[in-house]
């Protein structure tokens, strides 16, 4: 890991060569890195975030092209939330990588994923760090993780479908599925387990890099499976089962390469995250669960580790 | 507005416009992209992909239909303007928005859409034109 020597020699800032009309931020908290089986998430909440001037701050810190995307969105608060989220990203990198957030350069997948493109530093090493974002319109989140592909996916407790809960899985998601929130006898918690299996379903296409036009929903099945796996002390398990993704036409057969976790975040949000395994380690062979790490931030004013506060919380892994 | 539409066009060697907030939260006017347009002909703002429209446009009739539902669908502010040339990820349509809009749509227009037809929709004309293919199958 020739970056780690290599660390002490990074500036703070290292932008030297561009015209910066606005004071400098302050710097950013720097991030460990994400250990392995562990996914680092950054959530941001635009209604908190009250200073203009901030996002003069975080449009400076976007590329001519992320800008005119930001721009092309419809109406102001999009913009916002398009500015937030690339602001969001940029930062979050820059924690761990220990440079000025503008020096990212992004390039999208063949399946529109996007992912840093780091071959334009050839000075230094940089950490081998996944990333994925996902938004509502009242929070936006950001997972890191290292060297390994992860999804992440998050959607409002409260959201509501305008059509029928039984109606949008029969047509989207498996037949084991369907059959599941069959049995939830009430309309509201039908909602919300469709809810969430819209996250972990949301979340493992985008952790193979593919989305949801790449990889139909209807292929394949996420459920819960009785498992072996030791409880760790402390934390919340009810019961010793974990989330499984499995093929339609290969039940039974676990897709044992993705790991998952599914909580609730910041009391409004249900979030999902899907990572894969690291097949050269032996611990990741024992099935052992994802790690979660979360940070409330808001980039350049505040940042807040909420891992072990109610913040997160009815972790499902 | 002309040195606002150059900054977004030109090379990043020039000072970047600094952005000041004045009313509400950006100070920045929505840029229009038809009025870059006419100001930079030669340049395309974003690479837009090549589809062609085998048959006639939609009728307006049916765009209005389809804004109406989208509009519904995403919640949108009532001072939204939303047009034929409006693409559903610049409405901030995430993946069930769309599934949604494709089951209003077809409740709407009494249609069925295949999903890899749904794959091919990123603008709300390409959804009018669409239906009016399906709504004319159906009858023809």
């Amino acid at each position: 890991m020739s970056w780690l020597l290599r660390r002490n020699m990074l500036p703070l800032h290292s932008n030297s060569l561009a015209r910066r009309p606005l004071a400098s931020p302050p710097p950013l908290l720097p991030a460990p890195l994400p250990s392995p089986r562990e996914t680092h998430l950054w959530y941001v909440v635009p209604d908190q975030l009250k200073d203009a001037s901030l996002l003069n701050q975080y449009m400076d810190l976007l590329s001519p092209c992320e800008r005119q995307s930001v721009l092309r969105m419809n109406g102001e608060r999009l913009q916002k939330g398009a500015l937030l989220a690339r602001a969001l990203v940029r930062t979050t990198l820059a924690r761990y990588c220990r440079v000025s957030p503008k020096s990212f350069k992004f390039r999208k997948n063949r399946f529109g994923k996007p992912e840093v493109e780091w071959n334009k530093y050839d000075l230094w090493a940089p950490p081998p760090l996944q990333f994925n974002i996902s938004h509502t319109s009242t929070m936006i989140a950001c997972g890191v993780a290292l060297d390994l592909p992860i999804g992440v996916d998050i959607e409002e407790k409260q959201r509501k479908t305008r059509n029928n809960i039984l109606s949008l899985a029969r047509r989207y998601f498996s037949p084991v599925e369907v059959a599941y929130l069959r049995t939830l006898a009430d309309l509201e918690s039908q909602r919300h387990e469709f809810i969430r299996l819209w996250t972990l379903k949301e979340a493992y296409v985008k952790a193979l890099g593919r989305g949801f036009s790449g990889a139909p929903f209807k292929d394949f099945t996420i459920r819960l499976e009785a498992s072996n796996s030791k409880q760790v002390t402390g934390e919340s398990k009810s019961d010793a089962s974990r989330i499984v993704v499995e093929a339609v036409d290969h039940p039974g057969i676990l897709m044992n390469r993705w790991h998952f976790a599914l909580f609730e975040l910041n009391n409004s949000h249900y979030a999902a995250v899907c990572m894969e395994r690291d097949v050269k380690d032996p611990a990741d062979r024992e099935n052992n669960s994802l790690k979660l790490e979360v940070w409330r931030t808001l980039p350049f004013v505040e940042d807040e580790c909420v891992t072990e506060t109610a913040a997160v919380k009815n972790i499902i892994r | 507005m002309a040195s606002i539409s150059a900054t977004a066009i030109s090379i990043p060697t020039r000072p970047r416009h600094s952005l000041q907030a004045v009313n509400g939260i950006f100070g920045l006017k929505s840029v229009s992209i038809s009025s870059l347009k006419r100001s930079f002909p030669s340049i395309r703002l974003q690479p837009t992909p090549m589809h062609f429209r085998v048959c006639c446009a939609a009728k307006p009739e049916t765009v209005q239909k389809v804004c109406g539902i989208v509009k519904k669908q995403l919640a949108l502010p009532e001072d939204t303007t939303i047009t034929g040339e409006s693409k559903f990820s610049a409405l901030g349509a995430d993946s069930l928005d769309t599934v949604e809009i494709v089951m209003g749509l077809e409740e709407a227009f009494d249609i069925g859409v295949e999903e890899e037809s749904a794959q091919s929709i990123s603008t709300v004309q390409d959804a009018a034109d669409l239906i009016e293919k399906l709504v004319a199958a159906k009858s023809g």
